[in-house]
Protein backbone atom coordinates (compact mmCIF):
# COMPACT_ATOMS: atom_id res chain seq x y z
CA UNK A 1 0.00 0.00 0.00
CA UNK A 2 3.10 2.45 1.29
CA UNK A 3 4.67 1.51 -1.55
CA UNK A 4 1.72 2.14 -4.53
CA UNK A 5 1.54 5.67 -3.11
CA UNK A 6 5.10 6.67 -3.17
CA UNK A 7 5.36 5.62 -6.46
CA UNK A 8 2.20 7.62 -7.49
CA UNK A 9 3.71 10.51 -6.05
CA UNK A 10 6.41 9.97 -7.77
CA UNK A 11 4.80 10.04 -11.35
CA UNK A 12 2.71 13.39 -10.27
CA UNK A 13 6.12 15.00 -9.21
CA UNK A 14 7.53 13.88 -12.76
CA UNK A 15 4.62 14.99 -14.69
CA UNK A 16 4.41 18.35 -12.93
CA UNK A 17 8.26 18.45 -13.80
CA UNK A 18 8.03 17.70 -17.26
CA UNK A 19 5.36 19.96 -18.09
CA UNK A 20 7.21 23.06 -16.36
CA UNK A 21 10.46 22.13 -18.68
CA UNK A 22 8.28 22.11 -21.99
CA UNK A 23 6.67 25.67 -19.82
CA UNK A 24 10.20 27.26 -19.88
CA UNK A 25 11.58 25.83 -23.46
CA UNK A 26 8.63 27.08 -25.13
CA UNK A 27 7.84 30.35 -23.22
CA UNK A 28 7.80 33.18 -26.09
CA UNK A 29 11.20 35.23 -25.29
CA UNK A 30 9.28 38.24 -25.68
CA UNK A 31 7.59 37.18 -21.91
CA UNK A 32 11.28 36.86 -20.80
CA UNK A 33 11.76 40.42 -21.50
CA UNK A 34 11.56 41.43 -17.76
CA UNK A 35 14.96 40.28 -17.07
CA UNK A 36 16.24 41.84 -19.72
CA UNK A 37 18.01 45.58 -19.32
CA UNK A 38 17.29 47.77 -22.24
CA UNK A 39 19.67 50.44 -23.53
CA UNK A 40 17.91 53.84 -24.16
CA UNK A 41 18.25 56.75 -25.81
CA UNK A 42 16.67 60.33 -26.27
CA UNK A 43 14.68 60.24 -29.50
CA UNK A 44 17.35 62.50 -31.61
CA UNK A 45 20.46 60.53 -30.96
CA UNK A 46 21.77 58.91 -34.67
CA UNK A 47 22.14 55.73 -32.79
CA UNK A 48 19.72 52.70 -33.74
CA UNK A 49 22.46 49.94 -32.81
CA UNK A 50 25.54 49.27 -30.58
CA UNK A 51 27.85 46.73 -30.22
CA UNK A 52 29.13 45.45 -26.05
CA UNK A 53 32.60 47.37 -27.08
CA UNK A 54 31.16 50.66 -28.44
CA UNK A 55 28.22 50.56 -25.15
CA UNK A 56 31.56 49.99 -22.93
CA UNK A 57 33.06 53.08 -24.00
CA UNK A 58 29.66 55.15 -23.60
CA UNK A 59 29.53 53.81 -20.19
CA UNK A 60 33.02 54.53 -19.27
CA UNK A 61 33.41 57.94 -20.79
CA UNK A 62 35.79 57.06 -23.48
CA UNK A 63 33.52 58.45 -26.00
CA UNK A 64 31.95 61.50 -24.85
CA UNK A 65 30.25 62.09 -28.35
CA UNK A 66 27.69 60.94 -30.63
CA UNK A 67 27.78 61.25 -34.43
CA UNK A 68 27.07 65.18 -35.57
CA UNK A 69 29.00 65.97 -32.48
CA UNK A 70 26.07 65.74 -29.98
CA UNK A 71 27.28 65.28 -26.30
CA UNK A 72 27.13 62.01 -24.62
CA UNK A 73 24.91 62.80 -21.46
CA UNK A 74 25.00 59.41 -19.24
CA UNK A 75 22.19 58.64 -17.02
CA UNK A 76 23.21 55.47 -15.11
CA UNK A 77 20.93 53.72 -12.21
CA UNK A 78 21.98 54.30 -8.26
CA UNK A 79 23.83 51.55 -6.77
CA UNK A 80 22.36 48.29 -6.08
CA UNK A 81 19.76 48.40 -8.81
CA UNK A 82 19.62 45.28 -10.78
CA UNK A 83 19.88 47.10 -14.17
CA UNK A 84 23.23 48.63 -12.69
CA UNK A 85 24.79 45.18 -11.61
CA UNK A 86 23.80 44.02 -15.45
CA UNK A 87 25.24 46.50 -16.87
CA UNK A 88 28.59 46.99 -14.81
CA UNK A 89 29.33 42.66 -15.04
CA UNK A 90 28.71 42.27 -18.33
CA UNK A 91 29.38 45.43 -20.06
CA UNK A 92 32.13 46.83 -18.16
CA UNK A 93 33.20 43.94 -16.42
CA UNK A 94 33.70 45.78 -12.96
CA UNK A 95 32.86 45.63 -9.83
CA UNK A 96 30.52 48.30 -8.02
CA UNK A 97 34.02 49.83 -6.50
CA UNK A 98 36.25 49.56 -10.24
CA UNK A 99 33.46 51.50 -11.79
CA UNK A 100 33.80 54.11 -9.08
CA UNK A 101 37.48 54.37 -9.16
CA UNK A 102 37.18 54.34 -12.81
CA UNK A 103 35.26 57.59 -12.54
CA UNK A 104 37.08 59.39 -10.18
CA UNK A 105 39.87 58.71 -12.15
CA UNK A 106 38.43 59.90 -15.22
CA UNK A 107 37.55 63.02 -13.32
CA UNK A 108 41.21 63.66 -11.91
CA UNK A 109 43.02 63.25 -15.21
CA UNK A 110 41.13 65.67 -16.14
CA UNK A 111 39.42 63.36 -19.45
CA UNK A 112 35.46 64.47 -18.12
CA UNK A 113 34.25 67.37 -16.00
CA UNK A 114 30.93 65.36 -15.64
CA UNK A 115 30.70 62.08 -13.97
CA UNK A 116 27.59 60.33 -15.09
CA UNK A 117 23.73 61.50 -13.78
CA UNK A 118 22.43 59.21 -11.40
CA UNK A 119 18.57 58.09 -11.96
CA UNK A 120 17.13 57.14 -8.83
CA UNK A 121 14.41 55.10 -10.69
CA UNK A 122 13.16 54.13 -13.78
CA UNK A 123 10.63 56.95 -13.94
CA UNK A 124 13.35 59.65 -13.73
CA UNK A 125 15.31 57.69 -16.12
CA UNK A 126 12.42 57.87 -18.91
CA UNK A 127 12.19 61.40 -17.64
CA UNK A 128 15.33 62.67 -18.41
CA UNK A 129 16.42 60.71 -21.21
CA UNK A 130 13.42 62.30 -23.15
CA UNK A 131 14.49 65.60 -22.21
CA UNK A 132 18.61 65.67 -22.22
CA UNK A 133 19.49 65.84 -26.40
CA UNK A 134 22.27 63.07 -25.92
CA UNK A 135 21.32 61.11 -22.90
CA UNK A 136 21.64 57.34 -23.21
CA UNK A 137 20.50 55.30 -19.74
CA UNK A 138 19.65 51.87 -19.41
CA UNK A 139 16.57 50.10 -17.66
CA UNK A 140 14.59 47.35 -17.32
CA UNK A 141 12.86 46.45 -20.40
CA UNK A 142 9.89 45.58 -19.11
CA UNK A 143 9.39 49.07 -18.07
CA UNK A 144 10.20 50.38 -21.26
CA UNK A 145 6.83 52.83 -22.65
CA UNK A 146 6.03 53.47 -25.68
CA UNK A 147 7.71 56.44 -27.18
CA UNK A 148 11.08 55.41 -25.80
CA UNK A 149 14.12 54.98 -27.74
CA UNK A 150 15.62 51.25 -27.83
CA UNK A 151 18.94 50.64 -29.24
CA UNK A 152 19.52 47.16 -30.49
CA UNK A 153 22.88 45.45 -28.96
CA UNK A 154 24.57 43.61 -31.64
CA UNK A 155 21.69 43.69 -33.38
CA UNK A 156 19.28 42.44 -30.97
CA UNK A 157 16.21 43.78 -28.81
CA UNK A 158 15.18 43.22 -25.52
CA UNK A 159 13.79 39.90 -26.10
CA UNK A 160 15.32 38.90 -28.44
CA UNK A 161 16.89 35.33 -27.89
CA UNK A 162 21.01 35.89 -28.06
CA UNK A 163 20.47 39.05 -26.44
CA UNK A 164 23.48 39.44 -23.97
CA UNK A 165 22.02 41.98 -21.14
CA UNK A 166 20.37 40.30 -18.72
CA UNK B 1 65.73 83.73 -36.51
CA UNK B 2 64.17 81.39 -39.03
CA UNK B 3 63.58 78.85 -36.92
CA UNK B 4 61.49 81.51 -34.19
CA UNK B 5 59.58 82.70 -36.79
CA UNK B 6 58.74 79.38 -37.73
CA UNK B 7 57.43 78.70 -33.93
CA UNK B 8 55.81 81.78 -33.82
CA UNK B 9 53.29 81.48 -36.96
CA UNK B 10 52.85 78.03 -35.18
CA UNK B 11 51.60 79.67 -32.37
CA UNK B 12 49.20 81.98 -33.69
CA UNK B 13 48.00 78.95 -35.80
CA UNK B 14 47.07 77.24 -32.52
CA UNK B 15 45.88 80.33 -31.55
CA UNK B 16 43.41 80.75 -33.88
CA UNK B 17 42.46 77.31 -33.96
CA UNK B 18 41.59 77.76 -29.71
CA UNK B 19 39.72 81.04 -30.86
CA UNK B 20 37.71 78.68 -33.22
CA UNK B 21 37.00 76.17 -31.01
CA UNK B 22 36.23 78.38 -28.50
CA UNK B 23 33.16 79.90 -30.74
CA UNK B 24 31.83 76.91 -31.72
CA UNK B 25 29.24 78.78 -34.25
CA UNK B 26 25.76 79.69 -33.55
CA UNK B 27 24.24 76.65 -34.04
CA UNK B 28 26.12 75.23 -31.34
CA UNK B 29 25.00 78.14 -29.19
CA UNK B 30 21.18 77.89 -29.57
CA UNK B 31 21.60 74.14 -28.82
CA UNK B 32 23.30 74.96 -25.62
CA UNK B 33 21.09 77.50 -24.86
CA UNK B 34 18.44 74.85 -26.11
CA UNK B 35 19.73 72.08 -23.46
CA UNK B 36 20.24 74.03 -20.49
CA UNK B 37 16.19 75.31 -20.82
CA UNK B 38 15.66 72.12 -21.26
CA UNK B 39 17.93 70.29 -17.98
CA UNK B 40 16.52 72.92 -16.10
CA UNK B 41 13.04 72.20 -17.09
CA UNK B 42 13.63 68.90 -16.50
CA UNK B 43 14.74 69.49 -13.03
CA UNK B 44 12.05 71.57 -11.61
CA UNK B 45 9.30 68.96 -13.17
CA UNK B 46 10.84 65.93 -11.41
CA UNK B 47 11.69 67.70 -8.47
CA UNK B 48 7.55 68.27 -8.54
CA UNK B 49 7.01 64.89 -9.36
CA UNK B 50 9.52 63.43 -6.40
CA UNK B 51 9.73 65.56 -4.09
CA UNK B 52 13.45 65.06 -4.46
CA UNK B 53 16.28 66.87 -5.92
CA UNK B 54 17.28 65.91 -9.08
CA UNK B 55 20.70 66.11 -9.59
CA UNK B 56 20.88 64.69 -13.31
CA UNK B 57 20.53 67.55 -15.22
CA UNK B 58 22.85 70.05 -15.89
CA UNK B 59 23.23 73.90 -15.42
CA UNK B 60 26.61 75.60 -16.39
CA UNK B 61 28.86 76.28 -15.02
CA UNK B 62 28.70 72.74 -13.35
CA UNK B 63 31.30 72.74 -10.32
CA UNK B 64 32.73 69.99 -8.54
CA UNK B 65 35.23 69.69 -6.08
CA UNK B 66 37.11 66.87 -4.69
CA UNK B 67 40.55 66.12 -3.32
CA UNK B 68 43.12 63.11 -2.28
CA UNK B 69 44.98 62.86 0.85
CA UNK B 70 47.19 60.68 2.67
CA UNK B 71 48.86 60.05 5.99
CA UNK B 72 52.24 57.66 6.17
CA UNK B 73 54.77 56.55 8.86
CA UNK B 74 58.20 55.08 7.61
CA UNK B 75 60.70 53.10 9.24
CA UNK B 76 64.01 53.33 7.20
CA UNK B 77 67.93 51.91 8.13
CA UNK B 78 68.35 55.05 5.67
CA UNK B 79 66.94 58.06 5.44
CA UNK B 80 65.52 59.31 2.07
CA UNK B 81 62.94 60.77 2.84
CA UNK B 82 60.72 61.28 5.98
CA UNK B 83 61.04 59.15 9.08
CA UNK B 84 58.28 58.37 11.61
CA UNK B 85 54.74 59.67 10.66
CA UNK B 86 54.39 61.95 8.18
CA UNK B 87 51.34 64.08 6.42
CA UNK B 88 51.32 63.42 2.77
CA UNK B 89 49.86 65.96 0.44
CA UNK B 90 46.51 67.07 0.07
CA UNK B 91 45.17 67.56 -3.02
CA UNK B 92 42.16 69.71 -4.01
CA UNK B 93 40.52 69.23 -7.46
CA UNK B 94 38.47 71.47 -9.03
CA UNK B 95 36.38 70.59 -12.36
CA UNK B 96 33.78 72.48 -14.10
CA UNK B 97 32.13 71.93 -17.13
CA UNK B 98 31.67 76.13 -18.08
CA UNK B 99 29.37 74.60 -21.36
CA UNK B 100 28.47 71.16 -23.28
CA UNK B 101 32.10 71.78 -25.17
CA UNK B 102 34.15 73.58 -22.96
CA UNK B 103 35.71 72.24 -19.13
CA UNK B 104 37.88 73.95 -16.55
CA UNK B 105 39.91 71.46 -14.41
CA UNK B 106 42.68 72.63 -11.71
CA UNK B 107 44.43 70.84 -8.98
CA UNK B 108 45.88 72.82 -6.01
CA UNK B 109 48.23 70.42 -3.82
CA UNK B 110 49.67 71.55 0.00
CA UNK B 111 53.21 69.73 0.49
CA UNK B 112 54.79 69.47 3.55
CA UNK B 113 58.37 70.57 3.53
CA UNK B 114 60.59 70.81 6.26
CA UNK B 115 62.41 73.84 4.89
CA UNK B 116 58.50 75.67 4.16
CA UNK B 117 58.88 78.69 6.58
CA UNK B 118 61.08 81.22 7.18
CA UNK B 119 64.19 82.03 9.89
CA UNK B 120 67.08 79.70 11.07
CA UNK B 121 67.09 77.00 11.29
CA UNK B 122 63.91 77.23 8.97
CA UNK B 123 60.74 76.11 10.18
CA UNK B 124 58.14 73.04 8.75
CA UNK B 125 55.50 73.98 7.25
CA UNK B 126 53.36 73.60 3.63
CA UNK B 127 53.75 74.54 -0.09
CA UNK B 128 50.84 75.48 -2.16
CA UNK B 129 51.30 74.87 -5.65
CA UNK B 130 48.98 75.00 -8.71
CA UNK B 131 50.15 71.43 -10.03
CA UNK B 132 47.29 71.80 -13.00
CA UNK B 133 45.06 74.24 -14.70
CA UNK B 134 43.77 73.12 -17.91
CA UNK B 135 40.81 75.14 -20.06
CA UNK B 136 39.65 72.60 -22.31
CA UNK B 137 37.47 72.59 -26.08
CA UNK B 138 35.82 69.43 -26.92
CA UNK B 139 34.93 69.75 -30.77
CA UNK B 140 34.02 65.88 -30.45
CA UNK B 141 36.21 62.59 -29.76
CA UNK B 142 38.87 63.28 -32.35
CA UNK B 143 39.50 66.71 -31.19
CA UNK B 144 39.72 68.28 -28.11
CA UNK B 145 41.88 71.47 -27.78
CA UNK B 146 43.41 72.69 -24.19
CA UNK B 147 46.01 75.05 -22.83
CA UNK B 148 47.35 75.66 -19.39
CA UNK B 149 49.39 73.50 -17.26
CA UNK B 150 49.33 69.81 -17.34
CA UNK B 151 50.82 66.23 -15.96
CA UNK B 152 53.38 65.44 -18.76
CA UNK B 153 51.68 63.11 -20.80
CA UNK B 154 55.06 60.86 -21.77
CA UNK B 155 54.42 58.90 -18.91
CA UNK B 156 51.67 56.89 -18.06
CA UNK B 157 52.11 56.92 -14.70
CA UNK B 158 52.32 60.40 -14.49
CA UNK B 159 48.82 61.13 -16.05
CA UNK B 160 47.29 58.05 -14.32
CA UNK B 161 47.62 58.94 -10.80
CA UNK B 162 50.29 61.60 -10.07
CA UNK B 163 48.62 63.19 -6.87
CA UNK B 164 45.94 60.82 -6.98
CA UNK B 165 47.92 58.65 -4.13
CA UNK B 166 44.53 56.17 -3.63
CA UNK B 167 44.39 56.33 -7.16
CA UNK B 168 47.83 53.86 -7.71
CA UNK B 169 47.96 50.68 -5.82
CA UNK B 170 51.60 51.20 -4.11
CA UNK B 171 52.39 53.78 -1.58
CA UNK B 172 55.09 54.98 -3.80
CA UNK B 173 55.56 56.46 -7.50
CA UNK B 174 58.30 54.89 -9.29
CA UNK B 175 61.71 56.71 -9.09
CA UNK B 176 61.38 58.08 -12.30
CA UNK B 177 58.54 60.10 -12.50
CA UNK B 178 58.57 61.11 -8.57
CA UNK B 179 57.84 64.57 -7.50
CA UNK B 180 60.42 66.88 -8.25
CA UNK B 181 62.56 64.91 -10.00
CA UNK B 182 64.46 65.42 -13.08
CA UNK B 183 64.40 62.79 -15.52
CA UNK B 184 60.97 63.12 -16.85
CA UNK B 185 59.69 66.59 -16.84
CA UNK B 186 56.67 66.23 -15.12
CA UNK B 187 55.07 69.22 -15.42
CA UNK B 188 54.56 71.09 -19.04
CA UNK B 189 52.78 74.61 -20.03
CA UNK B 190 51.45 74.95 -23.04
CA UNK B 191 48.73 73.84 -25.62
CA UNK B 192 47.44 70.47 -26.18
CA UNK B 193 45.20 68.72 -28.66
CA UNK B 194 44.11 65.14 -28.18
CA UNK B 195 41.56 62.85 -29.64
CA UNK B 196 40.32 59.21 -30.04
CA UNK B 197 39.78 57.20 -33.03
CA UNK B 198 37.80 53.80 -33.39
CA UNK B 199 40.38 52.73 -36.03
CA UNK B 200 38.12 49.28 -36.21
CA UNK B 201 38.28 48.28 -32.66
CA UNK B 202 41.35 49.45 -31.80
CA UNK B 203 40.78 53.16 -30.55
CA UNK B 204 43.66 54.88 -31.28
CA UNK B 205 44.21 57.82 -29.27
CA UNK B 206 46.94 60.86 -29.65
CA UNK B 207 47.87 63.78 -27.85
CA UNK B 208 49.82 66.30 -29.55
CA UNK B 209 51.55 69.07 -27.73
CA UNK B 210 53.23 72.32 -27.66
CA UNK B 211 54.79 74.27 -24.66
CA UNK B 212 58.05 76.05 -22.45
CA UNK B 213 59.53 72.68 -21.50
CA UNK B 214 62.21 72.43 -18.90
CA UNK B 215 62.95 75.61 -16.90
CA UNK B 216 66.29 76.52 -15.83
CA UNK B 217 65.90 74.03 -12.92
CA UNK B 218 64.83 70.95 -15.03
CA UNK B 219 62.58 69.74 -13.04
CA UNK B 220 60.39 72.22 -13.13
CA UNK B 221 58.35 73.47 -15.59
CA UNK B 222 58.43 76.88 -17.76
CA UNK B 223 55.58 78.44 -15.59
CA UNK B 224 56.34 81.78 -16.13
CA UNK B 225 57.66 81.59 -19.37
CA UNK B 226 59.78 79.73 -21.75
CA UNK B 227 63.42 80.77 -20.33
CA UNK B 228 65.25 80.04 -23.85
CA UNK B 229 62.24 80.87 -26.75
CA UNK B 230 62.28 77.47 -28.23
CA UNK B 231 59.12 75.45 -27.22
CA UNK B 232 59.37 71.82 -26.40
CA UNK B 233 57.14 68.93 -28.20
CA UNK B 234 55.27 66.08 -27.52
CA UNK B 235 53.82 63.38 -29.17
CA UNK B 236 51.94 61.08 -27.20
CA UNK B 237 50.30 57.58 -29.04
CA UNK B 238 48.17 54.73 -27.57
CA UNK B 239 45.37 52.14 -28.38
CA UNK B 240 43.35 50.28 -26.32
CA UNK B 241 41.66 47.52 -28.17
CA UNK B 242 38.56 46.28 -27.83
CA UNK B 243 39.42 42.76 -28.27
CA UNK B 244 41.72 42.63 -25.26
CA UNK B 245 39.59 44.96 -23.01
CA UNK B 246 42.07 46.69 -20.16
CA UNK B 247 44.91 46.38 -22.10
CA UNK B 248 46.43 49.61 -23.19
CA UNK B 249 50.07 50.07 -25.08
CA UNK B 250 51.61 52.81 -26.56
CA UNK B 251 54.76 55.38 -26.99
CA UNK B 252 55.55 58.84 -26.59
CA UNK B 253 58.43 61.29 -27.74
CA UNK B 254 59.24 64.45 -26.31
CA UNK B 255 61.66 67.14 -27.69
CA UNK B 256 62.95 70.76 -25.90
CA UNK B 257 65.92 72.30 -25.68
CA UNK B 258 67.50 72.88 -22.35
CA UNK B 259 69.19 76.11 -20.79
CA UNK B 260 70.97 76.24 -17.33
CA UNK B 261 72.89 78.73 -15.94
CA UNK B 262 76.62 78.39 -17.11
CA UNK B 263 76.60 76.13 -18.81
CA UNK B 264 75.99 75.54 -23.13
CA UNK B 265 72.87 74.64 -24.31
CA UNK B 266 71.25 71.20 -24.90
CA UNK B 267 69.01 69.54 -26.76
CA UNK B 268 66.29 66.81 -25.21
CA UNK B 269 65.11 63.49 -26.67
CA UNK B 270 62.47 61.58 -24.50
CA UNK B 271 61.22 58.25 -25.95
CA UNK B 272 59.14 56.21 -23.99
CA UNK B 273 56.80 53.41 -24.08
CA UNK B 274 54.22 51.67 -21.84
CA UNK B 275 52.03 48.67 -21.53
CA UNK B 276 49.24 48.27 -19.36
CA UNK B 277 47.14 45.71 -18.10
CA UNK B 278 45.15 47.59 -15.95
CA UNK B 279 42.51 45.06 -14.91
CA UNK B 280 43.23 44.07 -11.17
CA UNK B 281 43.48 40.23 -11.72
CA UNK B 282 46.36 41.20 -12.43
CA UNK B 283 47.39 44.62 -12.63
CA UNK B 284 50.21 45.13 -15.12
CA UNK B 285 52.14 47.93 -15.35
CA UNK B 286 55.42 48.53 -17.52
CA UNK B 287 57.02 51.44 -18.34
CA UNK B 288 60.49 52.57 -20.07
CA UNK B 289 61.93 56.11 -21.03
CA UNK B 290 65.17 56.90 -22.82
CA UNK B 291 66.28 60.33 -22.66
CA UNK B 292 68.98 61.83 -24.70
CA UNK B 293 71.01 64.93 -23.79
CA UNK B 294 72.90 66.34 -27.17
CA UNK B 295 75.20 69.43 -26.44
CA UNK B 296 74.43 72.15 -29.07
CA UNK B 297 77.62 73.34 -30.88
CA UNK B 298 79.53 70.10 -29.26
CA UNK B 299 80.41 66.56 -29.38
CA UNK B 300 78.89 65.98 -25.80
CA UNK B 301 75.82 63.48 -25.81
CA UNK B 302 74.78 60.89 -23.28
CA UNK B 303 71.45 58.29 -22.69
CA UNK B 304 69.96 57.53 -19.51
CA UNK B 305 67.88 54.51 -19.08
CA UNK B 306 64.92 54.35 -16.71
CA UNK B 307 62.23 51.30 -16.95
CA UNK B 308 59.87 50.01 -13.92
CA UNK B 309 57.30 46.97 -14.18
CA UNK B 310 54.78 46.38 -11.31
CA UNK B 311 52.05 43.57 -10.62
CA UNK B 312 49.47 43.47 -8.77
CA UNK B 313 46.73 40.86 -8.08
CA UNK B 314 43.32 41.66 -6.21
CA UNK B 315 42.33 38.52 -4.23
CA UNK B 316 39.16 36.97 -5.22
CA UNK B 317 38.59 36.16 -1.14
CA UNK B 318 38.23 38.16 1.81
CA UNK B 319 35.65 40.23 -0.44
CA UNK B 320 37.87 41.52 -3.07
CA UNK B 321 39.47 43.77 -0.22
CA UNK B 322 43.40 42.79 -0.43
CA UNK B 323 45.48 43.07 -3.40
CA UNK B 324 49.74 42.25 -2.87
CA UNK B 325 51.77 43.59 -5.18
CA UNK B 326 56.10 43.85 -6.24
CA UNK B 327 57.51 46.41 -8.64
CA UNK B 328 61.26 46.52 -9.90
CA UNK B 329 62.96 49.14 -11.09
CA UNK B 330 66.09 50.66 -12.52
CA UNK B 331 67.64 54.16 -13.26
CA UNK B 332 70.76 53.90 -15.40
CA UNK B 333 72.32 57.93 -15.62
CA UNK B 334 75.03 58.53 -18.03
CA UNK B 335 77.64 59.75 -15.86
CA UNK B 336 78.92 62.17 -18.38
CA UNK B 337 75.04 63.65 -18.91
CA UNK B 338 75.61 66.90 -17.07
CA UNK B 339 72.40 67.57 -17.41
CA UNK B 340 71.86 64.97 -14.46
CA UNK B 341 74.31 65.72 -12.71
CA UNK B 342 73.44 64.30 -9.13
CA UNK B 343 70.76 61.99 -10.11
CA UNK B 344 71.29 58.88 -8.78
CA UNK B 345 70.98 55.35 -10.35
CA UNK B 346 68.68 52.59 -8.63
CA UNK B 347 68.11 49.50 -8.39
CA UNK B 348 64.92 48.50 -6.60
CA UNK B 349 62.30 46.52 -5.32
CA UNK B 350 58.83 47.16 -3.54
CA UNK B 351 57.02 44.55 -2.01
CA UNK B 352 53.28 45.72 -0.42
CA UNK B 353 49.75 45.09 -0.18
CA UNK B 354 46.89 47.05 -0.51
CA UNK B 355 43.58 46.71 1.96
CA UNK B 356 40.66 49.01 0.78
CA UNK B 357 38.82 49.92 4.21
CA UNK B 358 35.81 51.68 2.26
CA UNK B 359 35.48 51.97 -1.30
CA UNK B 360 37.21 55.49 -0.98
CA UNK B 361 40.24 54.48 1.55
CA UNK B 362 42.67 52.35 2.01
CA UNK B 363 45.63 51.00 3.86
CA UNK B 364 49.12 50.30 1.94
CA UNK B 365 52.03 48.69 3.60
CA UNK B 366 55.52 47.75 1.52
CA UNK B 367 59.21 47.61 2.29
CA UNK B 368 61.04 48.93 0.04
CA UNK B 369 64.45 47.26 -0.97
CA UNK B 370 67.28 50.23 -2.73
CA UNK B 371 70.32 49.82 -4.07
CA UNK B 372 72.12 53.12 -5.80
CA UNK B 373 75.61 51.73 -6.22
CA UNK B 374 76.53 48.44 -6.74
CA UNK B 375 78.94 48.34 -4.30
CA UNK B 376 77.37 49.87 -1.07
CA UNK B 377 75.23 49.01 0.99
CA UNK B 378 71.11 48.92 0.54
CA UNK B 379 68.46 50.83 1.74
CA UNK B 380 66.15 48.84 3.40
CA UNK B 381 62.36 50.89 4.98
CA UNK B 382 59.01 50.00 5.62
CA UNK B 383 56.06 52.32 4.96
CA UNK B 384 52.54 52.50 5.96
CA UNK B 385 49.92 54.95 3.94
CA UNK B 386 46.36 55.69 4.85
CA UNK B 387 45.35 57.61 1.93
CA UNK B 388 41.55 58.58 0.73
CA UNK B 389 39.54 60.46 -1.71
CA UNK B 390 36.91 63.03 -0.89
Amino acid sequence: MFMLRTTRYRKRWTLLLTLGLLLVRFTPLGAQAGGDVAIVVHPDVPIDNLTVNELRRLLLGDREFWPASVRVTLLIRAPIAHERDVVLKSVCQMTEAQFRQHWIGKVFRAETALAPKIAYSSEMAVDLVNRIPGAITFMDASQVGKGLKVVKIEGRLPGERGYELH
Amino acid sequence: MASRLGDSVTLRSALVVAVSLCAPGRAASQEDTARTSSATAAQSTHADQTGRDAPATTEYPAFHLSGFGDVAFSDQNKSEGPRGFSEGQFVLHFASALSPRVNFFGELSFTPRADAGSGTPPATGFNAEVERVIIRFDRNDQLKVSFGRYHTPVNWWNTAFHHGQWLQTTISRPEMVQFGGRFIPVHFVGALAEGTFPAAGWNLNYQAGIGNGRGNVISRAGDAGDNNGRPAWLLNVFVSPDRVFGLQVGGSLYFDRISLAGRPEFSERIAAAHAVWHREDPEVIAEIADVHHQELGGLLAASSLAYYIQTAYRLPSFGRLWKPYYRFEHIDIDAADPVFAGVPNLDGSTVGVRYDISTYAAIKSEVRVRRRVSDQPRMDGWFLQISFTF
